[in-house]
């Protein structure tokens, strides 16, 4: 029978992907939210993820980024 | 204060904004409370930098610039008076910036002090800064103004015939100046006092104008003119820099300007030197040389050129106005001999009256003045000498130098200086450098030490002259490959870090593909830049090019050299950060980074230096010109990492100087197979496992050979971003360098392996 | 420094990665179609034409309207005149081709005069004429077309052609000295300016011009937006409202004028009609109002608010002055980019110097830039990944950044090529494509098919609904959009 799980689609680059992956298996067993690794630029996630993954992002992101001070 | 520094973890917000008013002491801050407070906060900038109820003036669209009242100013370079323009502003501000249609300047105590130094007197600086603007000038400005050149300029510290004289115009001064302790007790009583307090009265020349007298009108250019009476009382030698100690800002705050009268120098015998005639300074070596001698003495001071403007022809024209011996600085051996020839080359001097000193070079001049052409490491070093060397130091201290000439000052730690300057007896101090950016120290105890900046060459103007190659620089975005990646990302790989940005295979085929583009499709000379000596080894080797170390041996380094300079087959060569000052590099005008020093923009500004030479007939590299993009700067950089942080930051001098960063992000092409290395995925994974599986002390910085000659160690001692400490690749151990400790090893200690546990802690940081 | 191309001639945004997002940006809509649907609705037997025209200018309104109001509009001969101005320079040849003409002419026969690659220029000319019923389609028995001028239309062309238009106001002869047009032309701008200030204040305190609390509330709907016990908030539109041309601008605020005019007791077409007799009016030349409707009294009033005409008064009388925007509308109200002066300089360190000293200036570039230093004619701020982020937030695009910048180029820079430094452009794009690197949407995945057939079948099925997000034959692995996982699961539950 055909299963279906609810979820979050994510289309990315790879290193996103990468990033994702890493920021899930540093969490412990109980707050993973990788459903499923489709391929290196897809993944499958639950829904409540998507607020998490985009602050983790945004502050790697911050951190390689260098601002001039005012 | 000198720079907010910043830890090894960037920070998100940067709230402090103090450096960009260069404050010299905090507490004799000129600006008023609420400024300081408001330009932190980022919301309040509204409030106190609303200037808009200054009055324009009727012709503003005439005058070229606006200041306003926490010392900005803004300046229009398509202004018809933009060159006095920039020539004022430039003796009396700071640049902040300085791109093609604006330029943006600060007005400092700091700055002020340095106008005051080049004859420019309170008033003559709020007239011609009146004239200029556009609008009226704050009154916070002008007092400002007031306040800060109050003291300065007012004393002077001269030597005459052997014996030194603080002179002012002023007495009331010299007697504020008696009254402290320290400047008492090194008071000489003079024999020919005429003054009632027992000073000296005699008269000074007047100031030599230039550049501003357009702007001036004749009543005020006569009253600069007008020759001063001034006063004097004599001191004890040995108290000299006690003396001069007691005057700087955070004490009596009377800081002496030191003018040497070489006309009137009886006692110090002359050198015979002219320039040749075929020497012809540009303009604006020309400027900055007047600037240096606008009273008929000499002044100290810092001359800023850009790399490869040609600062040596302003060192040795210098030397050859003051006509007297001549103690020249140099960073390296190879300096040295650059600087000697460069003295050959443009002066009438003769082989017996120039002499180099290097652990290589034991030369001595022959008669009574000379050239004498050393590194800092040589005066400084306070070891054990040889007992030749340490009868060459004895005459270098016991000479009097009309003209101490420091090549590179911002590359050399303040410490060096204070060691250098107190050791050597000189009347005029003249620095020379590309940059006055420093990371770490406060480049205001420099200007104490030597003297203030005297002139800054502005980079676009001299591009547009055609004296220096218009470079096209760019940043190239070298995405990380997925599995370099996921290895970056772990923690585990804290260490490595640098080593897996730097040998992403995409990097890689990145700069392959410049090589051979550049290569064959342009004939052009390359060098490759890589402080990571991983990097350095596994690029050039499986590139199959010629590469420079620290470990390079001098012949190795000579036969590469000429090669690459001469043979149509050797067209790019690797080098490491001996690449930054060590070598002389021939001319090359392709220049890609792969790896380079966490955010020195110093050394940013350096290696751009090395093809800033102008090549070519000056008419092909105008604008337009055939040749107008003749030079190219590549700075590969992993995306996604750490390494975008630095990079960007490396950037920010070359930006403030009107320079600005191609992104290119499709390098290279995506067509692009197994034409170039690490095409497959198994060779990605193969150069993967030796990075990974590489030792610790392989992985980093490269650490150079602790020699006599080699200052550029002295970074390790930054303390932001610090590297590890790290010894060469393929077994090549390297001594390690303490830093702080006057301990040096001598060129013997080649090879002997250093226990990595016992690093300097500063090091240990890195990986923290 | 400007780059104007390496040897490589890279260009430097498309990386693989940001590639997708960029190419949405290439073709940005045109900042202005913030859609406007006619609510001119009329209780008229003719059928409008079901198309929904984006109106992109005053004429495309005009076409909008209903055929019985249209014809009406067409009594006026100014109107008349007005429209055959507009019209494409072949499109106006076939008007007077058939001015005289009583007889529906085949289209077969209008073919014949146009050169074959003219015939999409000629299909161009028809449509127009038809939209904005100049002509009027009639198909026979034999399923052959041709076409007729409107007689309303060509009546009243003939009047204004041979007899020329009288309007019904002249002049008026002053002793006073009237604005020059250097001096209209300053006036319009600051009135504009404050009617903008105006605009997106939050408070409703500033009252910088006539208009009502209740206009502007009409003004602002869709630009501002109001939370429960917030002040108002510019939203999406408004922010890209404001890096807008001023004539796309004057536009939209004279088609939610137009709009609303049936709220206000006021026929459009009355007001349409109006407009289009203004644009007739000399500019610079007092008229009095005693010659205006009572309805044209409060339109002229309304119109002084936006800086169209000016209102002056005299001893005795009262007058209304039109501005060159007034007299030139329907350039004035089109997206037809007019040159103005520029007074933005951007420098290759992101630093931003603006000539200008004007507060609403200063407001547009804090939309997306970090405001430094405020002199009596300059602006100085900086563009910063912060300003940036902030900006995008606000549903502002990289491309309507770098729009606004080079449309507003200083004169000193504007004949660069670029006229904004490519690598600012360059880095507020990449910098934008950064932000949506990842891209998230509500699905279900769907695996453990009983065979492939199935898992094929499901795959089509929910292509047809445009909803497959990712599959894979492989591992018989399929991800759908939420919005269609119900067709799936009813489509799967009828596969048993």
């Amino acid at each position: 029978m055909v299963n279906a799980t609810k979820g979050l689609f994510i289309s990315c680059d790879i290193p996103m992907a990468q990033f994702i992956f890493k920021l899930n298996a540093s969490l412990p067993d109980s707050q993973k939210f990788i459903i499923c690794e489709l391929d290196s630029t897809h993944l499958f996630v639950q829904p409540h993820a998507s607020e998490m993954i985009r602050s983790a992002i945004a502050e790697f992101r911050d951190q390689n980024t260098y601002e001039k001070p005012p | 204060m000198g720079f907010h520094g910043e830890k090894n973890r960037p920070a998100k917000k940067h709230k402090s904004s103090k450096d960009h008013h260069y404050m010299v002491h905090d507490e004799d801050s000129y600006y008023p409370e609420e400024l300081e407070d408001n330009n932190r906060d980022g919301e309040k900038e509204g409030k106190k930098t609303d200037f808009t109820n200054l009055e324009l003036k009727p012709d503003h669209a005439n005058r070229p610039l606006w200041a306003c009242a926490d010392g900005r100013i803004f300046l229009e370079t398509f202004s018809s008076l933009y060159k006095q323009a920039y020539d004022f502003l430039i003796a009396i501000a700071e640049p902040v910036c300085r791109p093609e249609s604006m330029h943006e300047y600060n007005l400092t105590p700091h700055s002020l002090y340095a106008a005051v130094s080049v004859g420019l007197d309170t008033e003559t600086i709020i007239t011609v800064l009146n004239k200029l603007s556009k609008t009226k000038l704050p009154k916070e400005m002008i007092d400002f103004i007031h306040a800060s050149t109050a003291n300065y300029g007012k004393v002077k510290l001269v030597l005459k015939k052997n014996r030194y004289f603080i002179e002012s115009p002023f007495p009331e001064v010299l007697k504020t100046l008696l009254k402290d302790e320290v400047v008492g007790k090194a008071r000489i009583s003079s024999e020919n006092a005429n003054g009632t307090d027992g000073f000296t009265i005699s008269k000074a020349l007047g100031e030599m104008r230039s550049g501003h007298d357009e702007l001036l009108t004749e009543a005020e250019l006569a009253t600069a003119a007008e020759e001063k009476e001034t006063h004097s009382f004599e001191i004890d030698p040995s108290q000299v820099e006690n003396v001069k100690q007691r005057c700087l800002p955070n004490a009596l705050n009377y800081p002496m300007l030191e003018e040497y009268d070489f006309r009137n120098d009886t006692v110090n015998p002359d050198l015979d030197v002219e320039l040749k005639p075929h020497a012809r300074p540009r303009p604006y070596q020309e400027k900055s040389l007047t600037k240096m001698f606008g009273n008929g003495r000499a002044r100290s001071g810092i001359i800023v050129l850009p790399c490869g403007a040609g600062k040596s022809l302003v060192g040795v024209s210098a030397a050859c106005r003051i006509r007297k011996s001549c103690l020249c600085l140099a960073t390296n051996a190879v300096s040295v001999d650059q600087w000697a020839f460069q003295f050959k080359l443009w002066s009438t001097i003769k082989d017996e009256q120039i002499c180099r000193f290097t652990s290589d070079s034991k030369e001595r001049f022959r008669g009574n003045a000379g050239v004498v052409v050393t590194t800092y490491n040589m005066v400084a070093f306070g070891g054990k000498r040889s007992e030749e060397s340490e009868k060459i130091i004895e005459e270098i201290r016991n000479r009097e130098w009309g003209l101490l000439l420091m090549d590179e000052v911002h590359v050399v730690p303040a410490h060096m200086f204070r060691k250098v300057i107190s050791l050597t007896k000189s009347h005029c101090k003249l620095g020379l450098t590309a940059t006055l950016v420093r990371e770490d120290e406060r480049i205001t105890d420099l200007n104490f030490l030597i003297g203030p900046k005297l002139y800054e060459a502005n980079w676009l103007d001299l591009v547009k002259g055609g004296f220096i190659a218009n470079v096209q620089c760019a940043e190239v975005w070298c995405p990380m490959t997925k599995e370099f990646f996921a290895e970056y990302l772990k923690k585990d790989n804290a260490k490595r870090k640098q080593a897996l940005y730097v040998m992403n295979p995409n990097k890689f085929r990145a700069c392959e593909f410049l090589i051979r583009f550049h290569e064959q499709q342009r004939g052009d000379k390359i060098i490759v830049f890589a402080d990571n000596l991983f990097a350095l080894t596994e690029y050039a080797m499986k590139l199959r090019k010629p590469m420079i170390y620290g470990a390079t041996s001098h012949v190795e380094r000579t036969k590469i050299l000429e090669a690459f300079k001469t043979s149509r087959d050797v067209n790019t060569i690797f080098l490491s950060k001996v690449g930054d000052n060590s070598i002389d590099i021939p001319e090359a005008n392709v220049i890609i980074q792969i790896s380079s020093h966490a955010g020195s923009r110093r050394q940013e500004a350096q290696r751009l230096g090395r093809i800033l030479r102008a090549k070519g007939r000056l008419e092909d590299r105008m604008a337009g010109g055939k040749e107008e993009y003749n030079a190219f700067f590549y700075s590969l950089v992993s995306t996604d990492t750490q390494e975008m942080y630095y990079s960007t930051k490396r950037q920010q001098f070359l930006i403030d100087q009107g320079y600005s960063f191609k992104v290119i992000t499709s390098l290279p092409p995506a067509d692009s197979g197994p034409e170039l290395s690490y095409y497959r995925l198994e060779d990605q994974l193969a150069l993967l496992k030796k990075v990974l599986t590489a030792g610790d002390d392989l992985v980093g910085l490269e650490q150079l050979e602790e020699d006599a000659d080699d200052i550029a160690l002295v970074k390790g001692r930054r303390s932001m971003g610090s590297m590890s400490a790290m010894s060469g690749a393929s077994g090549m151990v390297y001594m390690e360098y303490n830093t702080g400790q006057k301990k040096q090893g001598h060129g013997l200690m080649k090879g002997k392996p250093k226990d990595p546990s016992k690093r300097h802690h500063l090091f240990k940081r890195r990986y923290g | 420094m400007h780059s104007t191309g390496s040897p490589l001639g890279l260009e430097a945004v498309a990386g693989r990665n940001q590639l997708r997002r960029l190419q949405a940006h290439k073709h940005p809509p045109p900042p202005h179609s913030l859609k406007f649907h006619s609510d001119l609705q009329s209780p008229c037997a003719d059928k409008m034409p079901q198309v929904k025209i984006i109106a992109k200018n005053f004429m495309d309104m005009v076409a909008s309207l209903p055929a019985c109001k249209l014809d009406k509009l067409c009594e006026s001969p100014f109107i008349c005149e007005a429209i055959l101005r507009s019209l494409p320079p072949l499109a106006k040849k076939y008007v007077l081709q058939l001015l005289y003409i009583v007889v529906p002419i085949p289209a077969k026969s209008f073919e014949e005069w146009v050169l074959p690659d003219g015939l999409s220029k000629h299909r161009v000319a028809i449509d127009r004429l038809i939209q904005l019923r100049v002509y009027i389609e009639t198909i026979d028995r034999k399923k052959e077309t041709s076409y007729q001028l409107n007689p309303t239309f060509q009546i009243n062309l003939q009047k204004q052609l041979i007899h020329g238009g009288v309007l019904p106001r002249e002049p008026m002869p002053l002793n006073v000295r009237l604005p020059t047009l250097e001096e209209l032309e300053t006036y319009t701008h600051e009135q504009w300016e404050c009617f903008l200030l105006q605009l997106i204040s939050s408070t409703q305190a500033e009252r910088l011009t006539n208009f009502s609390f209740a206009m502007m509330k009409v003004f602002q709907r869709g630009l501002l937006s109001q939370r429960e016990k917030e002040a108002p908030r510019l939203t999406e539109n408004g922010f890209q409202f404001l890096l807008m041309d001023t004539n796309a601008q004057l536009w939209y605020i004279i088609r939610e004028y137009i709009s609303n005019a049936e709220e206000r007791g006021v026929d459009p077409v009355d007001l349409i009609s109006f407009m289009l007799e203004l644009s007739f009016h000399e500019t610079g030349q007092a008229y009095n109002i005693n010659t205006l409707t009572e309805v044209q009294i409060i339109t002229v009033k309304d119109l002084a608010n936006l800086g169209l005409v000016k209102l002056q008064q005299g001893r005795k009388d009262s007058w209304f002055i039109p501005t060159k925007l007034v007299t030139n509308l329907s350039v004035s109200l089109s997206d037809s980019t007019t040159r103005k002066q520029g007074f933005v300089v951007v420098e290759t360190n992101f630093r931003m110097y603006a000539y200008s000293s004007s507060k609403l200036h200063c407001e547009i570039l804090r939309l997306f830039s970090r405001v430094e230093y405020q002199l009596p004619n300059l602006i100085v701020g900086a563009i910063t990944k912060e300003s940036l982020y902030s900006a995008f937030e606000n549903g502002i695009t990289a491309e309507q950044i770098i729009s606004f910048l080079q449309q507003n180029a200083h004169p000193r820079v504007a004949e660069r090529m670029p006229s904004v430094p490519e690598n600012v452009m360059d880095q507020i794009r990449l910098w934008e494509a950064d932000l949506n690197r990842v891209e998230m949407t509500p699905a279900h995945l769907y695996e453990e098919f009983p065979s492939k057939d199935v898992f094929d079948s499901a795959c089509d099925f929910a292509r047809d609904y445009g909803g497959v997000l990712w599959e894979d034959s492989k591992t018989m692995r399929l991800v759908v959009k939420a919005d269609i996982h119900n067709h799936i699961r009813e489509y799967l539950r009828r596969q048993k």
